[in-house]
């Protein structure tokens, strides 16, 4: 018997305007919130949503994420009926060796795979956002409606919607247009980049679409306007809650500040119902030294503080030594920070050392990236 | 290296008041992520050992949960694993449900595995021993039995009622018991490394000279006549028998120079994980010299304390010398001083808990005081 669903992450991309954070890991290996990696949150949905099936597809810099994923023990995805499977873009019979070359031909080039569980619906994910979602209700809505194609959707404000894609629906919640990043948008509704298919409507598609030479081989630009223009049933399925996709340095610094001030996405799970799961380091607890401060921060195990840390995000393993001070910062795993140093607005990355008395960012402009990477 | 059995042994009379009321010593928490017996699964595994069995004496359900498939201790190779060995006969009976009478009625897990020696060691002894150098000092000496001990100078106030041994060139010639008499003195780590088939005599013939005899006072029984070797530890050791000495160890890791003897970073100290996110440390928070473990949300001040999973510690309450195990909830303004609060535990209307510095006060699991 096959599947109801599987899911497929689109875990390819680097992420340039990340910078050194994404010199050696995809965009969605990037450390967020003092613990987790950004695809342990789709990873979380899929098992908290009941989904156990999930193909991650790799590119950039496939090694690492391919390693974490592992066979998805870390999200209790390596049960006997469930398979977290890693799909890097690779040599395959028939065709050679082949890059994705888009959202859309990335999913084209598993269907071998799709087809091996023959599910009814496919859901199509991003592995670089940050939410908490129940796929299944949204699955529930497609099945409802009886749509060929469930495309979630944020109300965002009317001057962020020219940086989406904006669906442009009736009042009975189908998608009549499809809008990149317009200019005059008519409509506030943004795609979050999460669709449900109805598999073999998906798979007839994409097959139509590896044959398009001049197509894009994208999702938003040319599979749905396709079916658009098919007159098929795409619905809009709003989505109520905390989402962000963390496209730069600065991003990924509010995105993190977001879990000091907002609680919106709750990763204290105060409703016991939807634990984000990630890899657990080995680690003593943390220890705060007698002359310690802190106040406003979330503090991973394994670190050791000393000096003073106020709004900031700080991951295992980080040392921060007597007299510094780290104001509204993210503190990368590892990071060490010597005596009498001063950090302020800034990420600093993994393993970097922050040499006794130095200054990063002191007046608290504009957010700084410090590496040991080159951008 | 020789393929070993490790045997964690939880047959002991250790007892902390109403810490061990539902569960074994050897699945206190500890340090607000640990379980005791965390040391000495990590030390088995550090030392190569993958094949584990662990001897309950009682109160098995927090063991079975905190322990699963052993998996969080590397003991899932399919070469090796973790086995549960319960000696159900004698669960009512406690003159015998001890070690001895348990690896009887479990000895398939020593014959079927093709070791020669078996390590023996028990939870409530904390260490970061290397079972290997004990191996290998046992292999030169040629002994079949190797008992570890560590020489002490504060006999009078630590190991009190824990075996003590008197060795002449590296033998042991007899045992006796600490009555807190002598500073000096050399005290067993309950630590053995045994031939195999020297441990199955050990079993099939000390009931001939009593049935109540457990390994340790075999040991001390044949000690005139078997050659025992001493092995001596030098490294971390602590005897955690009581409530007192379970809170005066646990908070002594505050004291860097202890802790990182124990932390280091070529012995990890494995456990359960729990998916909990970071500590999260609000506006009006104030912690010192503590370690604090990840989920807690603390909105108040925390002085000398040893923090757990998913606490709470409200707006400007008052946490010192106190150790609060996962999930228990301070509420605002309360003053918690030399105090163990027990899992999911929480002070809403008493909020005043001072207890004795010696001897600290005890709130029970899930009690609302």
């Amino acid at each position: 018997m096959g599947k109801e669903i599987v899911a497929m992450i689109l875990a390819g991309g680097r992420g340039t305007r990340l910078k050194a954070l994404t010199a050696s890991v995809a965009k969605p290996a990037v450390h967020f919130g003092g613990k987790y990696r950004i695809i342990d949150f789709p990873l979380s949905n899929c098992a908290n949503s009941g989904i156990d099936v999930v193909g991650v597809l790799t590119q950039y810099e496939s090694v690492l994420l391919g390693t974490y994923v592992g066979a998805g023990t870390k999200w209790g995805l390596d049960g006997k009926q469930s398979t977290a499977a890693v799909l890097p873009a690779r040599e395959r019979g028939g065709v050679g060796a082949t890059w994705y070359a888009g959202t859309a031909d990335a999913i084209y080039q598993n269907i071998g795979f799709l087809d091996e569980h023959s599910p009814e619906y496919v859901l199509i994910l991003s592995g670089d956002h940050i939410y908490k979602m129940d796929y299944d209700k949204m699955l529930e809505a497609h099945k409802q409606k009886g749509a060929d194609c469930t495309i979630a959707v944020l109300n965002v404000s009317l001057k962020e919607a020219s940086r989406f894609g904006i669906m442009n629906t009736n009042p009975d919640g189908t998608v009549y247009e499809f809008d990149e990043k317009p200019e005059k948008p008519k409509s506030t509704l943004a795609s979050m980049g999460i669709y449900i298919y109805t598999y073999q409507e998906l798979r007839k598609y994409l097959i139509e679409d590896a044959k398009d030479e001049k197509s894009a081989h994208d999702f938003g630009m040319n599979i749905i306007p396709n079916m658009l223009a098919d007159n098929k049933k795409l619905y809009a399925y709003e989505f109520d809650g905390y989402w962000k996709d963390v496209g730069t340095v600065e991003s990924l610094w509010e995105a993190n500040m977001d879990l000091l001030e907002d609680r919106e996405l709750d990763l204290y799970n105060i409703k016991k119902d939807w634990k984000i799961y990630t890899e657990d380091t080995l680690a003593q607890p943390q220890y705060v030294g007698e002359d310690a401060q802190i106040s406003n921060s979330i503090i991973n195990q394994g670190c050791m503080i000393e000096g003073t840390v106020t709004g900031s995000i700080l991951f295992g393993g980080v040392s921060v030594g007597k007299g510094a001070i780290v104001e509204d910062s993210v503190l990368m795993p590892g990071v060490l920070v010597e005596e009498g140093s001063v950090i302020r607005k800034a990420i600093i990355d993994e393993g970097v050392v922050i040499t006794e008395n130095s200054k990063i960012n002191e007046d608290a402009g504009e957010v700084v990236l410090v590496s040991n990477n080159e951008g | 290296m020789a393929k070993v059995i490790g045997i964690v042994n939880l047959h002991t009379t250790t007892s902390f008041d109403g810490l061990t009321e539902r569960r074994p010593s050897a699945s206190v928490s500890f340090l607000g992520r640990y379980a005791l017996i965390d040391f000495v699964l990590s030390n088995m595994s550090n030392s190569n050992i993958d094949s584990v069995g662990v001897l309950i004496q009682e109160k098995p359900r927090s063991l079975f949960k905190h322990l699963g498939g052993g998996d969080s201790w590397n003991f899932n190779s399919k070469a090796g694993g973790i086995s549960f060995l319960y000696n159900e006969k004698y669960a009512n009976n406690k003159k015998y449900n001890h070690d001895l009478n348990n690896l009887e009625e479990n000895i398939h897990i020593i014959e079927s595995v093709n070791a020669k020696y078996v390590v023996i060691a028990p939870a409530h002894i904390l260490t970061t021993m290397n079972y290997d150098d004990m191996i290998t000092a046992h292999e030169k000496t040629g002994a079949r039995i190797t008992v570890a001990y560590q020489h002490i100078n504060n006999g009078g106030e630590t190991f009190i009622g824990a075996q003590t041994l008197k060795v002449e060139d590296g033998i042991i010639k007899s045992f006796a018991a600490n009555k807190g008499v002598n500073n000096e003195c050399d005290v067993s780590l309950e630590t053995y490394v045994i031939n195999k088939d020297a441990l199955c005599d050990i079993i099939r013939d000390a009931k001939k000279a009593s049935s109540f005899f457990k390994l340790k006072d075999a040991l001390a029984y044949y000690a005139s006549e078997k050659k025992i070797n001493a092995y001596e530890y030098r490294g971390y050791a602590r005897y955690v028998d009581s409530l007192e000495n379970y809170y005066k160890v646990s908070l002594e890791f505050l004291n860097l120079d202890i802790s990182s003897a124990v932390f280091k970073s070529n012995w990890p100290i494995y456990t359960l994980t729990n998916d909990t996110p970071p500590a999260k440390y609000l506006k009006d928070a104030s912690v010192k010299k503590s370690f604090i473990a990840n989920g807690a949300l603390i909105n108040g001040t925390v002085e000398n304390s040893i923090i757990g999973r998913d606490v709470e510690i409200g707006t400007g309450a008052i946490v010192k010398n106190s150790i609060i195990f996962t999930g228990a909830k301070i509420a605002e303004g309360a003053v918690v001083v030399n105090t163990i609060m027990d899992k999911r535990s929480q002070v809403k209307i008493q909020k005043d808990l001072i207890g004795d510095p010696q001897t600290p006060l005890y709130v029970k699991e899930g009690d609302v005081v």
